[in-house]
């Protein structure tokens, strides 16, 4: 029971009230302590029982004037020894009112007496101590004495000062304060083996033996502090490598900027397709890869476009130009980069590019001029749709898409062409993923591969935007501190704890 | 991609079967539920099967799926007598031009909405923005026979649609919105094509605008078709999707006698194409593993005709190239939804990239020092990035008709991003300690280098170059032992005597110092910043 906490204030207030008795409430405060401490350690003491608090209400007796007037006439009458003109007494007082009323109570009291003569009238003493109790009155009363401290003989005195305003009468309210048995057994444990905190020192000299620490107020809020953090596109995109190295894929990069060879016409996209206009796509001012000629690989691509080549197709029937593709872009997609990963090929492939594209886009809820795409591609005897399909399920199983579908779509690099959408659980909709395909042979044979290629062009944001409840890309590159330091991590790393 | 709306009811009576079922069967075609209301569904098609520009081409495809109808549709065209002269002058304008006669039309104002719905996207897909091919709708009984195709100076006049009183065409193309839109895509500023008839009324100014006489409305029976192209095979495409879908509308077709210099034609063309059929190409691509007969089941849902070992086409299945295009037929003729997905199970590990790897690593290191990582954008605007730095702008690469000035030159540094994220949150509790793992972007003569960058940012009353200093040399140190060397030096973003370059094994790879209270000032921040820019590519070859 007695072993409750105590706090070094409340050890010094214990300390203070140690052998002390009853101590007033006020005369605590002067030992460096705050009032407002001392107040609540008074609160805490007592609530746990190591003091006893009182309230007490003090009769204050206040002298207003030096002293009665009675008195000042009976001083004067022994001073002069024999009886006094009763005109010379009178100029003593400062009004006839005074005089009066000192002269009418001295005689009234049988102090003096007045006798008439022919020569006037003249003051004498009657009882030379008969205002010695209402002299001791006054002199307590000078020197503040309390009500209830006065001798009982005095009292009856009192209220006749208090009626004619010599004295006042006051109540004042104070508190003290009374340390208890409880009280002192804590102070002692206290003083005897408790520490505040554990230094080196004590450590060192093995002093801490038989310390306790004392116990604090663990609900007390402590100070915040931010950790550094990730950012959640980050630790998405690690979730994402990890799905794709899982099923045995491996992780390939490239530049940023591309020449429009790989970016499009390698990806069997005609030179004046819509896609490729200035206004879908990021072209590089004043500059392009001049290496290009056509030859080789280039010159297969080329003929590829125009009559289709030994492919079989038709090809687009137009004449292609070294100048379109020789142009630079910032990539959009990384498709590009698992068609050059193709070209290099010696043996069979299962690759995946996963880093910015860009795209000529005004910025909104729904549109990024940069953002990720997790582009794959696998080539291998015997790939065809079924398989791509039963890759897609696998992989988005992975990332929490209970259900992939396939509909069917068009690029112009795949045949079948298939979008791929999935059923996310945390949305409880069905959700566009990106697009998917086996490569047509326009694509793969110019670069000297003829086995099956499956490939497929994922967005990445709008899942993370899923996962973190949001709703508008934006959010996600604004770089809000707040958001960064304060998001929860389970967000992004489960579904379970999704906030909407 | 292009959007087109259908009504449901005129779909289901198009189609013929039951509601839910031809609905249900749209996205198996390739359609994108755009948008849905009670009486109409909005679609997305894909840009190369432009037949499926109005609902008589879904329906057509629909039918075959639906098995309401399957195989080849056929369509006959007999002569009109009707013919077309084109001038020599327009060889080097605009030479080609396709002609047909669609009779017998009942237009509602829904047909006549699906018309010119499909123009507009022939005019903006296939037709690229008019530039290659335009298409002209007439009423045929407004016509006089023949049909001129001719050369005219920019003095010629004539009253455009829409307008009663004459116009000469140089002031069409500078007054009316078509004309400003489309008025360069012609190249030849003395010869201009203008199509009228035999009494000099003028039909269309390709591939601007239609004359005002021959416009189309519910009343118009008989209707003319024009397509005038740079390229003659898109022209003939077009004309065959649009007589086609007039055709599938009620019209009786007839074609047009085109007349060139000299040889001559009739149009439209609507002879179908054939390829070979690959029976194993097929399987091998689709997975499916099916026979002779179910394949070419498959192709007539399709609305293709196999037979033999060729396949025909229609003339406005202008997406089969290749042999390979009859496996998506086939999957679809067969049903998507109906092909069981195989996992391609693999027995060689994967891995990530050394780069990748390693970059990874770099930034677990920065926040585990207490540092919050941010993703800035590669694009910037040239104010935040050169003119508070007051740093000449001569090296920046630039990009093309960017959409927003906000993302027009490609970055060579962090550290204004970092600074421009720093002043977005000024209302944050402060320190704030921030870092960024990006790619940067380096003029070098003639060439751009792509190169991987760190920097940091640290921000508070107390921020300093020794600050900076610690987790620069902590970050070397934890990342490979290293200690590095600081020298004075100068940078754009920091201060002349609290600036130093960064020296790993003798190389330079950085710097680090307090920002300039200029620039600090010039970002909105009042508190003082320092910070390092470490380049990543030469520490990490």
């Amino acid at each position: 029971m007695a072993t409750a906490a105590l706090h070094p204030i409340e050890v010094r207030v214990l300390g203070a009230l140690k052998n002390a008795g009853w101590v007033a409430f006020d005369s605590l405060q002067s030992g460096g302590l705050l009032p407002d401490q001392v107040r609540r350690s008074i609160e805490w003491l007592s609530s746990k029982g190591f003091i006893e608090v009182e309230q007490t209400s003090v009769a204050k007796l206040v002298l207003l004037l030096p002293t009665a007037p009675e008195l000042l006439l009976l001083r004067r009458l022994k001073e002069t020894g024999r009886p006094v003109p009763l005109g010379d007494l009178r100029k003593d007082f400062k009004s006839q009112d005074e005089f009066s009323a000192a002269l009418g109570r001295a005689r009234e009291s049988a102090w003096i007496k007045v006798e008439s003569s022919a020569i006037g009238s003249f003051v004498s003493i009657l009882d030379a101590e008969g205002a010695a109790n209402l002299e001791r009155l006054l002199t307590h009363l000078a020197r503040g004495i309390e009500e209830d401290a006065l001798p009982a003989e005095l009292r009856p005195l009192l209220p006749d000062l208090i009626k004619r305003g010599i004295v006042q009468k006051t109540e004042e309210k104070s508190t003290r304060v009374r340390i208890t048995k409880d009280g002192l057994a804590a102070l002692e444990a206290t003083e005897g083996g408790r520490v505040e905190r554990l230094t080196p020192e004590l450590l060192a000299t093995g002093r801490w033996r038989g310390k306790e620490l004392r116990p604090i107020d663990v609900r007390a809020p402590a100070p915040r502090f931010y950790p550094g953090r990730r950012h959640p596109v980050k630790e998405f995109i690690e979730e994402v490598k990890e799905a794709y190295i899982s099923m045995g894929f491996t992780e390939i990069e490239g530049a940023a900027i591309q020449p429009a060879l790989w970016n499009f016409d390698a990806l069997f996209t005609p030179q004046d397709h819509p896609g490729r206009e200035l206004q879908d796509t990021f072209y590089l001012m004043l500059m392009e890869d001049d290496s290009i000629e056509r030859e080789g690989v280039v010159d297969r691509i080329a003929s590829t476009h125009e009559d289709g080549w030994k492919t079989g197709s038709r090809g687009w029937q137009y004449r292609w130009s070294t100048e379109e593709a020789r142009r630079l872009v910032l990539r959009t997609h990384n498709t590009v980069l698992t068609v050059k990963a193709l070209e290099s090929a010696k043996e069979d492939l299962r690759v995946f590019a996963l880093g910015k594209v860009y795209r000529n886009e005004s910025l909104d809820y729904k549109h990024l001029a940069e953002f990720h795409q997790m582009d794959g591609a696998i080539m291998g005897d015997g790939l065809n749709t079924r398989h791509l399909m039963g890759f897609l399920t696998a992989f988005y199983r992975k990332l929490g898409m209970s259900e992939v579908k396939l509909w069917p779509s068009y690029f112009p690099y795949t045949e079948p062409s298939l979008q791929v959408v999935g059923y996310s659980d945390l949305a409880k909709d069905w959700i566009e993923l990106g697009g998917s395909g086996v490569f047509r042979p326009e694509v793969t044979w110019p670069l000297g591969v003829k086995k099956p290629v499956l490939a497929w062009g994922l967005g990445i944001e709008r899942l993370i935007l899923l996962r973190l409840g949001l709703d508008d890309l934006r959010v996600l590159y604004d770089n809000d501190l707040g958001w960064l330091r304060r998001r929860a991590t389970t967000n992004i790393a489960g579904s379970e704890t999704l906030q909407r | 991609m292009p959007v087109v709306k259908l009504y449901k009811d005129r779909l289901v009576k198009l189609v013929g079967g039951k509601k839910s079922v031809v609905l249900q069967r749209l996205p198996y075609i390739g359609l994108d539920i755009e948008g849905e209301e009670s009486d109409s569904i909005r679609v997305e098609y894909s840009p190369n099967r432009p037949d499926f520009s109005t609902d008589y081409g879904i329906a057509r495809a629909l039918k075959g799926i639906l098995e309401v109808e399957v195989g080849l549709p056929r369509y006959e065209a007999p002569r009109s007598g009707i013919a077309v002269t084109v001038d020599r002058r327009l060889a080097q304008v605009r030479p080609f031009i396709a002609c047909a006669a669609a009779k017998g039309l009942r237009l509602d104002d829904e047909t006549i909405r699906q018309l010119l719905s499909m123009q507009e996207d022939l005019h903006n897909g296939l037709g690229r923005r008019r530039r290659v091919a335009a298409i002209g709708l007439h009423d045929l009984d407004a016509v006089v026979p023949p049909v001129h195709y001719e050369g005219v100076p920019p003095s010629f006049s004539f009253a455009p649609l829409g307008g009663k009183n004459p116009m000469p065409i140089a002031e069409i193309l500078e007054r009316t919105e078509t004309g400003r839109r489309y008025g360069s895509i012609l190249p030849d500023p003395h010869v201009y094509p203008i199509l009228r008839d035999s009494k000099k009324m003028v039909l269309s100014f390709p591939p601007i605008i239609n004359g005002n006489e021959t416009k189309v409305s519910t009343s118009t029976k008989n209707l003319f078709i024009d397509v005038t192209s740079t390229d003659k095979r898109v022209g003939a495409e077009i004309l065959a999707i649009i007589a086609t879908t007039l055709a599938d509308a009620g019209a009786s077709l007839q074609t047009v006698e085109i007349k060139y210099v000299s040889s001559s034609e009739a149009t439209p063309d609507l002879s179908p194409s054939s390829m070979p059929l690959d029976l194993p190409l097929i399987r091998s691509v689709t997975g499916l593993d099916l026979s002779e007969s179910e394949i070419k089941s498959c192709l007539r849902r399709s609305r293709l005709e196999p037979s033999g070992t060729t396949v025909t086409f229609p003339r406005y299945r202008i997406d089969l190239l290749h042999p390979v295009d009859l496996a998506e037929e086939t999957a679809l003729g067969y049903g998507i939804d109906k092909i069981k997905p195989v996992y391609p199970a693999s027995d060689r590990p994967g891995e990530f990239s050394r780069q990748g790897k390693r970059l990874e690593k770099i930034a677990d290191l920065m926040a585990s020092s207490g540092m919050v990582e941010v993703i800035s954008y590669e694009l910037v605007d040239e104010s935040s990035f050169y003119k508070k730095f007051e740093r000449s702008a001569e090296e920046k690469v630039e990009v093309r008709d960017p959409r927003s000035i906000d993302h027009s030159v490609l970055r060579d540094s962090l550290l204004p991003s970092l600074l421009s994220i720093l002043s977005r949150n000024i209302k944050e509790e402060y320190p704030q300690r921030i870092f960024e793992v990006g790619r940067v972007y380096h003029r070098v003569g003639k060439k751009v280098e792509e190169r991987w960058s760190l920097a940091a940012m640290i921000a508070h009353s107390q921020a300093s170059f020794s600050e900076a200093k610690m987790y620069m040399e902590s970050f070397f140190r934890t990342l490979a032992n290293l200690e590095v060397v600081t020298s004075p030096s100068i940078h754009w973003s920091f201060s002349d005597g609290r600036c130093a370059s960064v020296e790993a094994s003798g190389h330079g790879v950085g710097h680090v110092g307090e920002v300039k209270p200029s620039v600090t000032v010039a970002f909105g921040l009042g508190v003082p910043l320092a910070g390092f820019e470490l380049d990543l590519s030469s520490l990490l070859p």
